[in-house]
């Protein structure tokens, strides 16, 4: 290790640890608690322990959820990670004017949330958009058909953070020196296999963030899924976190509660799981 | 020749979207308003911009977003010099723990922020929403910090030590201006991330304080006028992309990770 040990250092996170109290650590003990009440107002509290974990995962709507939102975001990363590297390895032989690419890719990243929905419906509204004559031609409808709004969501989504990916899997293909790429091309090596066994190698770490942020972000969507079809048509895109946003505007607050717990614990058991993963990696040679 | 072609469908997918929204913010949209329907000019612009609540939306935008970058920096820099710098007691605990808040959905602990922010009279204000927005800013500000602080050679640190700088008059007169790219990628990270929240920054502006999402989302009603919602879209979009422009360089640097 190159770095100093030093458990004075410590003392360097405290204003970083106590921001993330006051924000992350609080409110974590606040859902804890709301969860195991149920809470008509907020001066009429009752203790209920674990009914509300007990009605939830007994019901078949979580587990649909659960499903539809382990598919989207085992979607969203079969689309967008090959496709971010594709991109990344595109920019790569450009140089200095990769730089353009990279801000191109990033622009989508600039849009308010709220609008990334409108957006896209915009460009395919049948009387004003772009594509809308043409896709309505075709048959397109998002609204009630639900392979289609799927389609859309998964493309808005893939629009929306391709620019992470890119950016990501750019800065570690940048950081693998020119001369191993020549070294294996002069080797007769094809330029799949470059990429399998020069550059994947020195990538993964930079792809394994990327893919634990996409997992996690495309597994809770809310904006975009909301904004496009508000889960329908008849739930076919009611993903996890719509669930949730309803309990929470029907002011069930016991059971919204109760309901983020398990999300952050299946959040939690992700990360645990990348980490694991990405460990137990690093200690191979 | 191929590879001018995966570009161009690369351009055609990202920017279509954003044209379309640029024509329909020269267009006038609503059927019975002082224009004639599709007729094009700056009146949506014009609208935006005379109209009040826009004009306190995006100073409110502003504000927050000014207090989440400043926090963000404050608790980020010495964080991440720590984590550049030393081995202790703790630090992957550390790691592990900012991993998890940058993952949390919002929409997780958006009520019990509410309820706990309610109480500490921070609903309405700024400082609320800046507060809250670190919740995801602070990770990755000390992430991309921290491999900007390391690719700064440890030597430069030993030098700086032995000619008698002490602890914070290193770090602010040296340390500082070696790393300013990394704080402009990981301010503009903040700006962007903190700018277009929309779960936090609508439950958190109950009666005013409205920031510039939540105030495009209340341009949507019984009859919408989606020319004057897309110009609103476009101005927001400005500030990110003047940041953007001025940053392309070192956009790629901040993602070097350590495991």
């Amino acid at each position: 290790m190159d770095r100093w040990a030093d458990n004075r250092a410590f003392a360097l996170l405290l204003p970083a640890l106590l921001v993330l109290a006051v924000v992350g650590g609080l409110p974590l003990l606040a859902v804890l608690n709301y969860a195991l009440h149920d809470i008509f107002t907020l001066s009429e509290v009752y203790w209920v322990g674990l009914q509300w974990f007990e009605d939830i995962l007994g019901s078949e709507r979580f587990w649909a959820s659960l499903g539809r939102s382990l598919l989207f975001s085992a979607l969203a990363l079969m689309v967008q990670v090959p496709l971010g590297i594709a991109v990344a390895k595109l920019l790569l032989p450009l140089g200095r004017h990769a730089v353009w690419g990279l801000v191109l890719c990033a622009l989508p990243l600039v849009v308010p949330w709220n609008m990334i929905g409108i957006f896209w419906l915009g460009m395919i509204q049948p009387q004003s958009g772009i594509f809308g004559g043409l896709l309505e031609a075709a048959g397109f409808d998002y609204k009630f058909n639900p392979l289609h709004t799927w389609a859309l969501i998964l493309l808005v989504d893939t629009w929306h953070w391709l620019g992470l990916v890119v950016i990501l899997a750019y800065a570690g293909l940048a950081s693998v020196p020119q001369a191993f790429r020549q070294a294996a091309a002069i080797d007769g090596a094809s330029r799949w296999a470059v990429f399998r066994h020069v550059e994947l190698p020195r990538i993964t770490h930079a792809l394994a963030i990327v893919l634990l942020l996409r997992c996690v972000d495309s597994l809770m969507i809310y904006t975009e899924a909301f904004s496009i079809n508000a889960g329908g048509p008849r739930d076919a895109t009611r993903f996890l976190s719509l669930d949730l946003g309803e309990e929470i505007r029907g002011f069930s607050y016991g059971q919204a509660a109760a309901r983020a717990t398990i999300y952050f614990l299946i959040v939690l058991s992700i990360v645990w799981a990348f980490v694991a993963a990405t460990r137990s990696r690093g200690s191979q040679p | 020749m191929m590879r001018g072609l995966a570009l161009a469908a690369l351009a055609g997918f990202i920017l279509l979207p954003m044209a379309q929204a640029l024509i329909l913010s020269f267009t006038a949209t609503l059927p019975d308003g002082p224009h004639v329907q599709g007729s094009i000019g700056l009146m949506n612009y014009a609208a935006v911009l005379m109209s009040p609540e826009s004009q306190s939306a995006m100073l409110n935008s502003l504000a927050y977003v000014s207090v989440n970058v400043a926090l963000c920096l404050i608790c980020g820099l010495p964080a991440a010099y720590a984590l550049a710098r030393f081995t202790f007691v703790g630090d992957r605990h550390f790691l592990l723990l900012i991993l998890v808040f940058r993952v949390t959905p919002p929409v997780v602990l958006s009520l019990p922020i509410f309820l706990v922010f309610a109480r500490l009279g921070l609903v309405n204000s700024p400082v609320g929403i800046g507060l809250v927005h670190c919740l995801f800013n602070l990770p990755v500000t000390i992430w991309i910090l921290e491999s900007f602080i390391r690719s700064v050679p440890r030597e430069f640190d030993e030098t700086a030590f032995l000619d008698g700088h002490s602890g914070p008059g290193f770090f602010f007169r040296h340390l500082i201006p070696m790393i300013t790219p990394g704080i402009g990628v990981a301010a503009f990270f903040c700006f962007v991330f903190s700018w277009i929240e929309v779960v936090f920054a609508r439950i958190l502006t109950v009666t005013a304080g409205k920031p510039i999402t939540v105030a495009i989302s209340a341009m949507f009603g019984f009859q919408t006028d989606i020319g004057a919602v897309m110009a609103m879209t476009c101005l927001s979009l400005v500030p990110a992309v003047i940041l953007l422009f001025l940053l392309r360089n070192h956009l790629a640097k901040g993602f070097v990770l350590r495991g």
